[in-house]
């Protein structure tokens, strides 16, 4: 019953992405091709990953603005990294990735979950404070591709089975996450913590200690994202990852993890990149003029915000109830 | 003194008057000891690190003080914290190479009124009175015109071209991209426009924007990118999808020596931002220096040249250069 | 009232700090307090200053409006096309101001009638209005405002050093301060951000009060767009990106909680100013813009942070006096469920996102 309560949630969206690529596909026919799908997945890729992480945040009732400014960091230090030796392993990539992302991470947590300061506020601020020692560190130095490992570029533009590597590799993310969060202990006690952390306290979950976890894992997530970048562009500046905070909630959001929390799965966040980014294609290919899409693509986010939460109050309630059962 | 001593001074004095306007060089030198700020229009971004060495490079040879300041953000009000802060810190000239045409007009009017200079170097702004001169890199119509013809030359002069610009509210893009369109309307009947598409100068949105012009022209034959962030998103997606499109446009020969020397890109152009830093600082000076003033025809000596003012104070340094596999190697290690 | 009087500590300190900052960098560096660095000063914080004043309101009763910066541009798009249209900057003003006003009461009526999150919301009406004002503008900026207008942009009040804006700038803080902190709708905010079932059971019109201040936030946007105008000479669609963050930064700084309920004018007035005093200190003393990113994240942390530490030694301080606590194993949670009284420092949740 739980599964099918999860599966409503996503299932409208998921509808509209088809409809939409549908309509695309039959009014545009150099869609058909498959270029356009596989560009709107690998363009999906990055967001839908970050997402992932957010989603946790954000159905524990809290935020990460600070995403962005970490994974343009990451890619920043990997590819200096590498222009400075010569090339650089995965194994040192990764671990400069995660190490970077989880001590964003840590700091926001402990913040957070241990000094009980607001998320969103600290999150802004460790997102100016990170961006400004990024900028710092990169003022005027650019990373070319041929700085770079060549499995950097492999990897960013390599297909499995005909998907982006990177897309597939956010997709697997996305559903072991959603596995995490249906069939473990830790993820059961998110959704306690997010319908009600009063509750959730009193029946002995440590929010707390969940809390930081969550934040440590979207630091990672998010020190990864800036290598997914990095072989995405093969190319690292300043301007690397500006911006795309905000599009990871909305993407968020969209996919059902309702800012009121307690519900949604990073299964749909993804959806909710991928939407995003059809959305932004299909606009494209339906013609309609540059100066429009911004305005239309926003409309259509408050449309969806508005249907989301429709969607929300009645899968709420019977999340809430299932969850309130002790296990 | 006798009046024979001073009749002859008088006689030497007219006669190296004579003398010193047939041979003056066209400005006199700038006074030394001048501090001139440097204003980019962002100083996080690597075509400004190289504008800003020729600027270095000349105060150097000058004697002045010039600091290098800036926003992290390429925009207008953002750049104006900084033009305050050469005003507060009584900065003889600016150098500034505007984010934004109309925005810096009201404080560029306060730096006048203080007696600054101010030179505008690279981008210009729209109010033409509000700076002493201008050092762009050539006009307009040769830089679009010049993309037009390398993007011609590979797709044998017909088929659908598309542009892929920067902000749509940049106005030495526009600028360009009407002069490619009058290009085409005057040279190439056989080639039409697809249409622009805005990149804004981010690596994101301008790879999306390439898949983009992909998706809806699947029988574009080439696009023409007038900025380095644009460019180098074209090719960096043409190599990792194999497409068949030419491209070509302005980029830095340092970001796009590999695409050139794998042959995804077979010509594209810039001209030096290190010389157009250079060439500015030195028209800063000698407008400090009480040298240089907004009139056709003055000549502006930076260096080793000699530079002509043209119309509206604007001085045109050249034609861009054009980069291919034979002097890509040479220009990579340079800017 | 426990966390009103220590907030009130807070917005005491901060307006103290600003008049430190003021007397250390006059007199550490001449050029700071020239009247007219100060000048420059004043209209750089003047749009952050006018939205700052609602969005406190907006946080107070525990709502936030991410759409500020969208809705100012475009309210400077429509003032453009309106110069243009009828040749009347009268006109146009009116126009740009109902613009915001229009905007503002869109977000209301999204959050009151269908009771959507207003940060939610407000992501997408950011987009929305910003993507308006590619479609005003294009790709053309309006940039022919007759100078009558743009100089009141930069020269000075005859006889003193102050920019024009900062007469609306006064005018509003005294007029958002009287509201807030003198009359029954003030009352009524503390009272919603403090607990909003018990403010509808007392009778205040809940939706109502929420819906006007969505108004006036977007209403003080027009306005603060009007003077963006007249600042930059001219409109263009890719105005004040990002100043979003800078408002809400400017009034958690000022010590309204995120969490609702508590706040006060001064503090952000306070805020703003020692915001736009200390960048400009910074640089004169030859910081650079990165540097000064770094420590606008920093003043953020150490004004939500620093209230917090005090409380928590100030809880260990009243425990070790008192009987130990009773709670067995369990450590009480930062400033959850034990402390209704003080929401100002519990700060777990973003406040507005109630379901």
């Amino acid at each position: 019953m739980m599964a099918k309560v999860m599966r409503i949630r996503e299932l409208p969206i998921f509808v509209a992405l088809l409809l939409l690529l549908l309509l695309t596909g039959i009014l545009n026919p150099a869609f058909r091709t498959g270029d356009g799908l596989t560009a709107i997945l690998i363009e999906s890729a990055l967001i839908g990953f970050l997402a992932v992480g957010q989603s946790n945040l954000i159905i524990m009732r809290h935020i990460d603005l600070s995403v962005s400014s970490t994974a343009g960091l990451v890619s920043f230090l990997v590819g200096s990294y590498s222009m400075n030796h010569g090339g650089v392993t995965g194994g040192v990539a990764i671990l400069i990735a995660i190490g970077v992302g989880a001590t964003v991470g840590i700091v926001n947590g402990a913040l957070v979950a241990y000094l009980g300061l607001p998320s969103l506020v600290v999150t802004i601020a460790t997102l100016y404070i990170v961006r400004g020692i990024f900028n710092y560190l990169a003022a005027g130095i650019t990373v070319t591709a041929d700085q770079l490992p060549p499995y950097f570029s492999w990897i960013g533009s390599g297909e499995i089975l005909g998907i982006p590597d990177l897309f597939v590799f956010a997709a697997l993310a996305a559903a072991i996450m959603t596995l995490v969060l249906r069939y473990t202990r830790w993820g059961r006690d998110l959704y306690s913590i997010g319908s009600n952390p009063q509750a959730a306290r009193r029946v002995g979950i440590p929010v707390p200690h969940r809390e930081f976890a969550a934040f440590v894992l979207n630091g990672s997530i998010a020190g990864i994202a800036g290598l997914m970048l990095l072989s995405r562009f093969s190319f690292a500046d300043a301007t690397a990852g500006l911006g795309i905070e905000l599009y990871v909630v909305a993407a968020c959001v969209i996919g059902g993890v309702a800012i009121a929390g307690g519900v949604g799965t990073p299964a749909g966040a993804l959806i909710g990149a991928v939407l995003l980014q059809t959305i932004a294609f299909a606009l494209g290919a339906l013609g309609v003029s540059q100066f429009w899409q911004q305005a239309v693509a926003g409309a259509l986010l408050v449309a969806a915000i508005a249907f989301d939460r429709i969607v929300a109050m009645r899968s709420t309630r019977h999340a809430t109830r299932l969850v309130e059962v002790p296990v | 003194m006798t009046s024979i001593t001073k009749k002859v001074m008088a006689v030497a004095a007219g006669a190296a008057v004579i003398v010193g306007l047939a041979v003056a060089p066209a400005t006199a030198a700038p006074k030394s000891g001048l501090k001139i700020a440097i204003i980019p229009k962002a100083i996080n971004n690597g075509y400004f690190t190289a504008w800003n060495k020729g600027a270095q490079k000349a105060c150097k040879e000058i004697k002045a003080t010039c600091k290098y300041i800036g926003p992290t953000q390429a925009t207008g009000p953002a750049q104006v914290a900084f033009i305050n802060q050469a005003i507060q810190q009584g900065y003889n000239a600016i150098v500034l190479s505007a984010a934004d045409q109309n925005a810096l007009a009201p404080t560029l009017k306060k730096a006048k009124a203080k007696g600054i200079c101010v030179v505008t170097s690279d981008a210009d702004v729209a109010d033409t009175k509000t700076r002493t001169v201008a050092v762009l890199p050539a006009s307009s119509d040769r830089i679009g015109a010049a993309e037009v013809d390398w993007i011609a030359q590979e797709i044998g002069g017909k088929g659908k071209v598309a542009i892929l610009s920067a902000a749509a509210t940049a106005a030495n893009q526009n600028a360009w991209i009407e002069a490619m369109k009058k290009q085409l309307a005057a040279k190439y009947p056989n080639i039409s426009l697809a249409g622009v598409y805005y990149g804004d100068d981010d690596a994101t949105k301008s790879a999306q924007q390439y898949n983009q012009i992909l998706t809806e022209h699947p029988d574009i034959a080439g696009i023409i990118s007038p900025t380095t962030v644009g460019i180098l998103a074209a090719a960096q997606e043409k190599k990792s999808k194999g497409s068949k499109v030419a491209i070509t446009g302005l980029g830095l020969p340092s970001q796009m020596k590999d695409y050139v020397l794998d042959g995804t890109i077979s010509k594209f152009g810039l001209w030096n931002p290190i010389d157009l830093g250079y060439v500015g600082t030195y028209a800063a000076a000698e407008c400090a220096s009480g040298n240089l003033k907004q009139a056709t025809g003055t000549k502006l000596k930076a260096g080793t040249k000699t530079y002509v003012e043209g119309p509206n104070g604007v001085i045109y340094l050249g034609d861009p250069f054009t980069f291919t596999k034979g002097n890509i190697v040479t220009f990579a290690k340079i800017y | 009232m426990k966390s009103g009087g220590f907030r009130l500590g807070w917005d005491k300190g901060i307006i103290l700090l600003l008049v430190l900052l003021i007397l250390f960098g006059g007199m550490s560096n001449e050029l700071f307090l020239a009247g007219d660095n100060i000048n420059f000063i004043i209209g750089d914080v003047s749009e952050v200053m006018l939205i700052a004043f609602p969005m406190a309101l907006l946080i107070i009763v525990k709502e936030i409006d991410l759409s500020v910066a969208s809705n100012l541009t475009l309210s400077s798009a429509v003032i453009g096309i309106a110069w243009h249209g009828t040749g009347s900057m009268w006109i146009a003003v009116i126009a740009g101001l109902l613009t915001g006003s229009l905007c503002g009461l869109v977000n209301g009526l999204l959050v009151t009638r269908l009771g959507l999150s207003s940060l939610a919301v407000t992501i997408g009406t950011l987009a929305l209005y910003r993507g308006l004002c590619y479609v005003l503008l294009g790709d053309t900026p309006v940039a022919d405002y007759p100078t009558e207008w743009t100089d009141l942009g930069y020269q000075p009040i005859p006889g003193t050093f102050l920019p024009w804006v900062v007469v609306p700038m006064v005018i509003a803080a005294l007029a958002f301060w009287y509201v807030l902190h003198g009359t029954r709708l003030g009352r009524w905010l503390f009272a919603i951000g403090q607990g909003d079932e018990a403010a509808v059971f007392s009778g205040i019109p809940l939706k109502r009060v929420k819906l006007s201040l969505f108004v006036l936030t977007g209403f003080m946007c027009g306005l603060a767009g009007l003077a963006y105008t007249i600042r930059f000479a001219s409109s263009s669609p890719d105005g004040a990106l990002g100043f979003e963050l800078l408002v809400i930064a400017a009034v958690l700084f000022g010590g309204v909680a995120i969490a609702g309920g508590v706040g006060t004018i001064w503090g952000v007035v306070a805020a703003v100013l020692i915001w736009g005093f200390s960048r400009s200190y910074l640089q004169l003393a030859g910081w650079d813009a990165n540097a000064l990113v770094i420590v606008s994240g920093l003043l953020l942390l150490v004004s939500v942070a620093v209230p917090r530490i005090l409380s928590k030694i100030r809880e260990s301080l009243a425990h070790r006096t008192s009987r130990p606590s009773s709670r067995g194993g369990v450590t009480p949670p930062p400033g959850g469920a034990t402390e209704p009284l003080s929401p100002a420092v519990a700060g777990q949740d973003q406040g507005s996102h109630r379901g």
